[in-house]
């Protein structure tokens, strides 16, 4: 498998506090790679090295062969790829539409005189809201097309963003527990979109997931960090048995339950 | 042209209309329409499709999915070809999937999407007869390896190859067409037993076009937007069959939950409700007039009581003073048009319910603001309709007189009989249950019911479900119930009392608008468990079963009730796909509850 994503020695520090030492992973073309692990393992630490957000002291990430360490966030989205975040990150005033609309910002062209002149009539403001609308239909989000984002469910609102993100057009997704605080529908609902967008369209996924039911049933591959280190890679079910993750990860669970 | 046949009406509008709009269903966003040209191309693919994968004259197709064009397609197809259209009820989970499918030894089932394909492919093993899934919409399915599934387009694809082939081919399959042929079944809904499979004719439907069009006209400018199942006969008939016989337009939303939207855009001149959508247009009005301000509330309540005036002496057929018809005239403005509007009938000419009884109450709210709810009556097994009241002849309570060309006799017992040129043709491998409902020719419905002094049919009950209490007075139980789910906070509820002292009622709140009320009242909850469970909710229920009992005389008052702590559905078996309320399933589940409420 071609690598899509190369996550090369990188090592995060905040002062004296370690998030990432030297992790390095990959990520095929097409690939969905869970990354699981406690509470402050440095999970979305990690997204946030790839994505921009943080720049790694050490180490470099490589997207499609290129370095995008040193890059801006939103170079990077415009690179190809998109993220949705633990917290939903939406403008809450906002309808799910214009959400979504925003999503695709990154691939407008024209600029504000010709965007204001034309206003709905602009060609290229056609062809996004024709974009958006196959991402309503895809995330089954017709009923709520027209509401503001502070009056949806919270589950609705993580589809809204997962669609914010897949506005983007992304080549590569990072998705951040998309099921915390979501009842078993809700989770069943989001896992199924994120298959389909993985399926249908092929994107590569990096998926971060507190729930061990769903990482185990859908991805390909999982990672496990601990302290901010790597301590397994693998097949879900040979990770599932590592003595190194159950003492790390599983183990607490069943501790504190 | 004939016009014998289900698909011969789809051929002649072809040939008259053309490029009119036949269809139009929303996508992206947008209202995407279909000529009556397109939707003739369509099934004739779809059928040639079929043939190509051997479909035989007489062979089964099912058709397991929501309401779309597709599935329209899919059924003009499957009667082009001889066949039989069998249509599954979306909500049925796999297990009963499997019977309707297996029973009717369908050789193809459509499915509209991935969670459809699932359920056939759970029981696909029960499914001898079964040769290939046909899936319209792919998404999700890339991964399916299973030989059996294969695309709605592909099907297209494999039919307009054998059309270039065998150009020749429709046209003779359409000329084979006897009108006395089978041309669709229609699973009843089995609240007692399992479902039978009624099989109805291309004659029958026509008759029954033709007596329905003399007492409710209808032509090609006519607008309908289709959302309730079409395997149910009611749907089938008011949106596929009548605007293929009238030409008019059917529309689709997006999904279930976009109707109300769809609605408003398309504001249709048809439309059919059953008594679960009055209801529930109902207790959202009346939701949102307590949320309303003094103003708009008091707006509501003095127009609404001019509009019950109205109502009543227009009904009762005496003249309306002018000073009361010019407030009336006033209330359109202030209340009557708006409120129409919103809720997309303001266009809405013919405006039915059926598939069950309703209560008075409900049909009086919209009588009086200007939406005359029609009651009509009819069977699977007569094709639908029997009886209905006439927008000008409207008794509230009653279901109309019988349609032209429908015959109705009460036996002695008070069962109402049928006989009509609609009557169907039998029970599909179920001679006996046939030769039982049509004994002596005549349609056993099952149902008891009473004529009124002007003529009209009144239903009493079902037969089987008539309470007779320990002290030998018989209840219809339905119409309590019916009266029960009047208040916004009642969706389901059970009346009880056969061979008992007494009636009662297990009662299922609605989740959203007590959910709503409790939170204005800070009542924590967090469950529908929890919320049924708390004595405020409770005590909310029993100032409403109050309200109702006060329409009933003493022995027909609920004397006690219990809350279900869990929604019923159709999933466990409580409830059938239609909504209606398995006795027998609720008996057992609930008994210990039930005998609770006769001790002590």
């Amino acid at each position: 498998m071609k690598p899509h994503l190369q996550v090369d020695g990188v090592s995060l520090h905040f002062g004296g506090i370690e998030a990432l030492r030297e992790v390095s992973l990959t990520v095929g073309e097409g690939e969905l790679l869970a990354i699981i692990g406690p509470n402050g393992a440095g999970k979305t630490s990690l997204l946030n090295c790839i994505n921009g957000v943080y720049r790694p002291q050490e180490g470099r990430v490589l997207f499609e062969g290129n370095e995008i360490t040193h890059l801006k966030p939103d170079h990077i989205a415009w690179m190809g790829i998109g993220r949705t975040f633990q917290n939903v990150e939406l403008f809450r005033n906002m309808t799910v539409l214009d959400n979504l609309l925003l999503g695709r910002h990154v691939r407008f062209r024209s600029g504000l005189l010709r965007g204001g002149c034309l206003g709905y009539r602009n060609p290229e403001e056609m062809a996004h809201r024709r974009r958006v609308e196959e991402i309503i239909d895809f995330l089954e989000m017709e009923q709520w097309r027209k509401t503001l984002v502070r009056n949806l469910p919270y589950g609705v609102q993580k589809r809204v963003e997962l669609g914010r993100a897949l506005a983007q057009e992304p080549r590569f997704l990072l998705v951040d527990e998309p099921t915390s605080g979501m009842n078993q529908e809700e989770t069943e609902d989001i896992v199924r979109f994120i298959l389909d967008v993985h399926e249908e369209v092929g994107t590569s996924i990096i998926l971060i997931e507190h729930d061990m039911g769903v990482v185990m049933d859908i991805s390909e591959r999982v990672c496990v960090l601990n302290f901010g280190k790597k301590i397994a890679d693998g097949p879900p079910d040979a990770v599932q048995r590592n003595p190194e993750v159950i003492r790390a990860y599983l183990g607490e669970e069943t501790q504190r339950a | 042209m004939r016009e014998d046949t289900i698909p011969h009406l789809l051929w002649r509008n072809v040939e008259r209309y053309g490029k009119r709009v036949a269809l139009r269903q929303k996508d992206f966003g947008v209202w995407q329409e279909i000529s009556w040209e397109e939707f003739g191309l369509h099934v004739r693919r779809f059928c040639l499709g079929l043939i190509s994968l051997g479909l035989k004259r007489g062979e089964h197709v099912s058709i397991f999915g929501e309401n779309n064009p597709e599935w329209l397609y899919a059924d003009l197809a499957t009667q082009s070809a001889g066949a039989v259209a069998v249509g599954v009820y979306p909500t049925n989970p796999a297990k009963e999937a499997k019977y309707v499918i297996g029973h009717s030894q369908s050789v193809f089932v459509v499915c509209d999407d991935q969670e459809q394909v699932d359920k056939v492919l759970e029981v696909k093993a029960d499914l001898p007869a079964l040769r290939k899934i046909i899936v319209i919409d792919m998404k999700g399915l890339r991964r399916y390896r299973d030989p059996l599934i294969l695309s709605f387009e592909e099907v297209e694809r494999l039919g307009r190859e054998l059309d270039q082939k065998d150009p020749e081919l429709y046209g003779r399959l359409l000329r084979d067409l006897q009108p006395e042929d089978v041309a669709l079944m229609v699973y009843t809904s089995g609240t007692t037993g399992p479902p039978k499979g009624a099989m109805i004719s291309h004659t029958n439907v026509l008759n029954m076009l033709q007596a329905l069009t003399q007492v409710l006209p209808q032509d090609e400018d006519d607008e309908t937007v289709s959302y309730l199942p079409l395997c149910h006969v009611a749907e089938r008939m008011m949106s596929v069959f009548v605007p293929l016989y009238v030409s008019s337009t059917v529309n689709f939303a997006e999904s279930l939950e976009t109707v109300q939207l769809a609605m408003r855009e398309i504001l249709p001149t048809i439309f059919l409700g059953v008594p679960r959508i009055w209801e529930k247009m109902l207790s959202g009005v009346i939701i949102r007039m307590k949320d309303a301000s003094w103003l708009k509330r008091k707006i509501f309540e003095g127009f609404f009581q001019i509009g019950q005036r109205v109502t009543r002496l227009r009904l009762d057929k005496k003249p309306v003073s002018l000073g009361l018809r010019l407030l009336h005239g006033l209330g359109h403005f202030c209340l009557y048009r708006p409120l129409k509007l919103e809720l997309g009938l303001l266009r809405a000419r013919v405006v039915l319910s059926g598939a069950a009884p309703i209560s008075p109450e409900v049909l009086k709210f919209f009588h009086s603001v200007g939406i005359p709810v029609l009651e009509g009556y009819g069977m699977t097994e007569q094709t639908g309709v029997a009886c209905i009241n006439r927008p000008d002849d409207v008794f509230l309570g009653s279901v109309g007189k019988p349609l032209p060309g429908v015959e109705i006799q009460l036996a002695e017992d008070g069962e109402i009989l049928i006989r009509c040129p609609h009557n169907f043709v039998g029970y599909y491998r179920d001679p006996e249950a046939t030769a039982r409902i049509l004994e002596g020719g005549w349609l056993h419905t099952g149902d008891v019911g009473e004529w009124d002094s002007a003529g009209s049919l009144k239903i009493t009950d079902r037969k089987k479900e008539i309470i007779i209490t320990s002290g030998g007075k018989n209840i219809a139980p339905s119409e309590i119930e019916n009266r029960l789910k009047v208040s916004p906070y009642i969706t389901q509820a059970i009346v009880i009392g056969d061979r008992r002292k007494y009636l009662t009622a297990l009662i299922q709140i609605d989740y959203e608008n007590v959910g709503k009320w409790a939170q204005e009242r800070n009542i924590p909850y967090t469950t529908f468990k929890s919320l049924a469970q708390n004595p405020q909710v409770y005590e909310l229920i029993r100032r409403e079963v109050e309200e109702a009992n006060k329409d009933f005389s003493s022995v027909e008052t609920v004397k006690k009730f219990t809350l279900l702590d869990k929604e019923l559905d159709h999933d466990d078996d409580e409830l059938t796909a239609t909504l209606k309320v398995r006795r027998k399933a609720i008996h057992e589940r609930f008994g210990a509850l039930i005998e609770a409420m006769y001790k002590g």
